[in-house]
């Protein structure tokens, strides 16, 4: 029922907002060549996705919680001073396959997305190499991801997808190349990028031809200072900025600046008269869920039909206190993205936009004193109008004590069951890769899935693929 | 020395006279304009006429004091010139007295304090001392840029921001930020053995509280199967992996060791990093902090005390009764015996690290990185590395030796490097803020330097201790994609030049330049720090080609290119033959920082 109340509240559709006759005659024209260029495919084809970096590795076990009764206790034995009260938790509805689970208690609104099938979690997923069980481990008769329980191998190996190396080239940089590639035309500001980084260059976007274009959470686009008032210094910067060096350090620095000034220009001026009608909390993941949802906003008049954003949230590393730091991130988290989804329905682009969690690790099950220590497998979530929501996807551990935990390595350090290559295939596919060019963005996706078999067509099945 | 650095100095001029055609003070090129020199406070004029080349010695001085300080002024920049003997000034610097950071917490603190007495809460009474907040991050940012502005020990500050962001400890986003006090010692002990050695210092980082905060192997405690408590993992890893060894097992010069089928080898593996874990169990605070004191004159310090109610500025102590009891195997099977104290296990670990052969390269070039360059010769590595492996007299880990090795070093100081193409470094914007305190003559009415902890970060994404994570600001591979990635170098400074802090330094600079902005505390009450740009006016007024060249010397070490002269000169013709000379002269400044030629430094 709650499902149809939301749709029922979509009254226009996606891109509605936007009106060119606010915008310079330069955009105006970008607009027109991109309506002109959209003949065959359809402008309702709009697909957007939000990369969510919870950074420090989240403590996803206490995030996503058993409660039958066997399996809670288990929970409060392994966990000891770091287990949640029985009582604070957000209880799930449904079973999966006769199990109960709930989420952290400040994470109501992830809750309610969840019981509105908005909203799926993966359990015990991680970075893997092949398949891969405990007795292999410690026999090191598989190949396995590199720098295991490192916070910079194991971020970047999530936004790679490259465990077997140390790579610097993003899986989202690699899908967005491919999928222009093979459609010409889908994308046609040739000025801005597709990718939006509201942290900075991060690995995801980082590719053989891309970096994200960045944005303040909380300033969004900022442009030179004196360019309004002095014509002299506006010119004489573009004086320099039109110049040449022969040099690869200063040729890149000033393509950089150069870049971001135009960029910023016309992105500044797009969002101008934006107006999300929803009010996004203050805080860092908040305001960058927002800067998202205005970007979203405008994507027909900056001629995008396919945008993805990084965001991330700090804080995870929660060696110590952990309880009151992953409480206030889980609250952050919760009340952002119930903005962000109130805002895609607004706007009418909810079925259009999903957003996924990525995070370095889980963390040890076993607690250190007052915190919990660096992990492998974990629990993550997606969110919005293409998740097949209300289901936990993936195996979450038959029972969270390590004495009968059969993916434990010790101290709650869990095996992964569930390869983030499926959990990133499965998005790229939605995002519009064919699934026979799978493998070209995903090298070891081969030990998990066959996707060369046509007969094979999700690879968990946590997304509706059309 | 002297005489290798003033044939440097002439090489340096001829090679600059060959490329710029108007090279001021370049042995009497024909169309040189010579007007400029006299302008020069302490320049003979004749000896740039006759091309001596004092100028290419001004321009090879300043260039060295940015490498090997925080930026010098046109008088620092003289007197080294006129020396030209670059190691003496080394010598000199490192027998300098410490200007020590926490002390300036304290006093600082203390006045900000007095002061909150004499104001008046939100209801109009008068504030009441237990309403005071700090020292916090604020008053160590103050007392970090007051130093950086005042300190005579520039090579020390230099050596240890280079080892700050390999020892990383952050306030950004952390408890850390609740506690100026132990930011200030934490940088204090970087500071301290910045010329000493690196046994003491990886010492002293481990039994720092900050880092044992930062990393949380404070009251870390030894394995408790009824509690289902293992030890903590994360400082074993990090001293590993950052601050000693790496992740791959290196040959001298730096480049990676390859097995029998050609795969890097691992240093170490999970087992070494639980071993490892077991030797930094035990440690807590080593008394209870002032505050705890005095309100409670019985208290005592025990294991377990949290950050807060520590002593933050002395050393963790080994709670022998939480320390992990038994052997211990650690990277290179080294079995650590059972029985030992816990400072005796952790003695043997940093020793067994320190001679670990991978740590002079891993380290040298990192420093080199930080102070020279991006792209440091394997020989370059290899030639620091073997005195960091050895000073000459038998001593591993001499810090000194190795700056002056890296310094010194011809590839520091040849102009050979200057003039590849592919040889580079973006200046960290830390450095430029420093570099611009240091260059033009600035006035502080209350003689205070301070600058908040946030602003510049919000800019640039760097400011003294606020990496967002262990992992530094930048990672010391980083390759931006494009034609750095393509010639397979690497420009660790890149990572935070995106298209919000490209801007967002241009807009410093626009503050420190047209609103003669340099520094201001967090709530503007004390009055503001400004750059003094009267000498520049009036240069601006007599002699425009002087007053570029003046800017070219301070900032660019005499390697602004016709290009970016060009523009300038342009520009100037633009704004009309006469008047607004203070706004010319401001502008000269700002293009010159925004320029390619000033921010990346060769």
């Amino acid at each position: 029922m709650a499902m149809n109340r939301r749709k029922f509240i979509k009254y226009a559709g996606c891109g509605a907002m936007t009106s060119t006759t606010m915008m310079s005659s330069l955009l105006n024209l970008r607009a027109m060549s991109s309506a002109a260029m959209s003949t065959g495919v359809g402008s309702s084809d709009y697909k957007a996705l939000v990369c969510l970096s919870l950074q420090g590795g989240n403590d996803s076990y206490n995030m996503l919680v058993p409660t039958t009764p066997e399996e809670f206790s288990a929970y409060r034995d392994v966990r000891s001073n770091v287990a949640h009260e029985r009582g604070a938790l957000q209880d799930l509805s449904g079973a999966s396959n006769g199990r109960t689970f709930a989420l952290h208690p400040n994470l109501p609104n992830l809750r309610r997305l969840y019981d509105e099938q908005q909203l799926a979690f993966i359990a015990n997923v991680g970075t893997l190499v092949e398949p891969l069980t405990v007795d292999d481990f410690f026999a090191r008769s598989k190949r396995m991801p590199l720098g295991l329980l490192s916070h910079s191998d194991q971020l970047q190996q999530w936004q790679t997808a490259i465990p077997h190396e140390r790579s610097a080239q993003g899986w989202g940089a690699r899908m967005t190349e491919l999928i222009n590639d093979m459609n010409p035309g889908l994308n046609t500001n040739e000025l801005i990028p597709m990718n939006f980084s509201l942290d900075g260059i991060n690995t995801f976007h980082s590719g053989q031809n891309s970096i994200p274009y960045t944005l303040n959470p909380f300033e969004g686009a900022i442009g030179i200072q004196g360019f309004e008032d002095s014509p002299l210094l506006e010119s004489a910067v573009r004086d320099m900025l039109s110049q040449s060096y022969a040099d690869v350090y200063k040729n890149t620095y000033l393509s950089t600046l150069n870049k971001s000034i135009e960029i910023n220009e016309a992105y500044s001026e797009a969002i101008e008269n934006v107006n999300l009608g929803v009010t996004f909390p203050s805080t860092v993941i908040g305001a960058s869920f927002e800067q998202v949802a205005k970007a979203i906003a405008v994507h027909e008049t900056l001629g995008f039909r396919r945008q993805t954003f990084f965001i991330s949230q700090g804080g995870y590393d929660t060696h110590d206190n952990i309880t009151i730091r992953h409480d206030s991130n889980m609250a952050e988290l919760d009340l952002a993205i119930a903005s962000f989804q109130r805002a895609m329905e607004q706007l009418g682009c909810d079925e259009q936009v999903m957003s996924f969690v990525i995070s370095d690790f889980a963390r040890t099950l076993r607690s250190n004193g007052n915190g919990t220590d660096h992990a492998w497998g974990g629990n993550v979530f997606a969110v919005g109008g293409p998740v097949r929501g209300g289901q936990i996807y993936g195996q979450y551990p038959e029972t969270l004590d390590f004495r009968d935990n059969t993916v434990d390595l010790g101290g709650g350090v869990l095996v992964p069951t569930t390869s983030a290559d499926l959990y990133f295939a499965e998005i790229a596919q939605w995002f519009g890769v064919s699934q026979s060019d799978l493998g070209d963005i995903f090298p070891n996706l081969i030990n998990f899935y066959d996707f060369r078999n046509t007969d094979n067509n999700n690879p968990l099945g946590f997304l509706t693929l059309s | 020395m002297r005489a290798i650095i003033l044939l440097l100095g002439l090489l340096f001029s001829t090679v600059l006279l060959a490329q710029e055609r108007d090279f001021i003070g370049g042995r009497g090129e024909t169309g040189v304009t010579v007007t400029a020199s006299h302008t020069f406070t302490g320049t003979d004029p004749q000896s740039t006429i006759n091309g001596n080349g004092l100028d290419a010695d001004l321009m090879a001085a300043s260039r060295f004091l940015f490498q090997a300080g925080l930026g010098g002024s046109m008088e620092d920049i003289q007197n080294l010139a006129l020396s030209g003997d670059y190691e003496a000034w080394i010598d000199e610097q490192a027998a300098l007295p410490m200007t020590d950071v926490l002390s300036n917490v304290i006093a600082i603190n203390e006045e900000e304090f007095q002061f909150f007495l004499t104001q008046t809460d939100a209801e109009g009474n008068p504030n009441r001392p237990e309403n005071y907040f700090g020292p916090w991050a604020k008053h160590f940012s103050y007392a970090w840029w007051d130093n950086a502005a005042k300190a005579p020990d520039q090579l020390r500050y230099k050596v240890a921001n280079a080892l700050s962001q390999i020892f990383v400890v952050s306030h950004n986003n952390t408890d850390l930020s609740n506690h100026g006090e132990a930011m200030g010692a934490y940088y204090d002990l970087l500071l301290r053995r910045s010329f000493g050695n690196f046994r003491d210092l990886l010492g002293d980082v481990t039994f720092s509280p900050s880092m044992g905060f930062y990393l949380s192997h404070l009251n870390n405690p030894k394995t408790d199967t009824t509690r289902n408590q293992q030890p903590d993992e994360n400082y074993a890893r990090e001293i590993m992996q950052l601050f000693t060894i790496g992740l791959i097992e290196l040959n001298m010069d730096g480049s990676p060791k390859l097995d029998a089928s050609g795969e890097f080898i691992p240093t170490y593996d999970n087992e070494d990093i639980r071993g490892l874990a077991k030797v930094f169990t035990g440690l807590g605070g080593g008394d209870v902090s002032d505050k705890i004191k005095m309100e409670y004159p019985n208290a005592r310090i025990e294991f377990g005390v949290e950050l807060y109610g520590i002593n933050k500025t002395i050393p963790m102590r080994m709670y022998d009764s939480q320390h992990e009891p038994g052997e211990k195997s650690i990277v290179g099977d080294y079995v650590i015996p059972a029985g030992q104290t816990g400072l005796a296990d952790i003695r043997d670990a940093l020793d067994h690290l320190f001679d670990h052969p991978n740590v002079p390269p891993f380290i040298s070039r990192q420093l080199i990185q930080r102070m020279v360059k991006s792209n440091p010769s394997p020989d370059y590595i290899e030639r620091v590395a073997h005195v960091f492996a050895d000073n000459g007299q038998g001593e591993r880990g001499d810090l000194l030796a190795v700056v002056k090795a890296i310094l010194l070093d011809h590839e520091a100081r040849s102009c050979e490097f200057i003039l590849d193409p592919a040889q580079g470094q973006l200046r960290e914007p830390l450095l430029r803020h420093t570099h611009i305190i240091h260059a033009l003559p600035n006035d502080s009415p209350s003689g205070n330097y301070w600058k908040d902890p946030q602003s510049l970060f919000e800019r640039t994404k760097q400011a003294p201790q606020t990496s967002p994570t262990v992992f530094n600001f930048y990672n010391p591979d980083f390759a931006p994609a494009g034609e750095i990635s393509d010639q397979g170098l690497v420009a660790p400074e890149f990572r935070i030049l995106d298209s919000e802090t490209s801007i967002g330094y241009a807009n410093q600079v626009f503050e420190w330049t047209f609103f003669e902005l340099l520094l201001f505390d967090w709530e503007n009450r004390t009055p503001h720090v400004q750059v003094v740009f009267d000498d520049l006016e009036e240069l601006a007024r007599t002699d425009q080609e002087g007053l570029i060249h003046r800017v070219d010397v301070l900032f660019l070490h005499g390697q602004m290119s016709d290009v970016t002269r060009g523009v300038i000169r342009r520009a100037l013709e633009a704004a009309g033959p006469t008047g607004r000379y203070r706004e010319r002269a401001q502008f000269v400044v700002y293009m010159a920082m925004i320029s390619p030629d000033y921010t990346i430094i060769k």
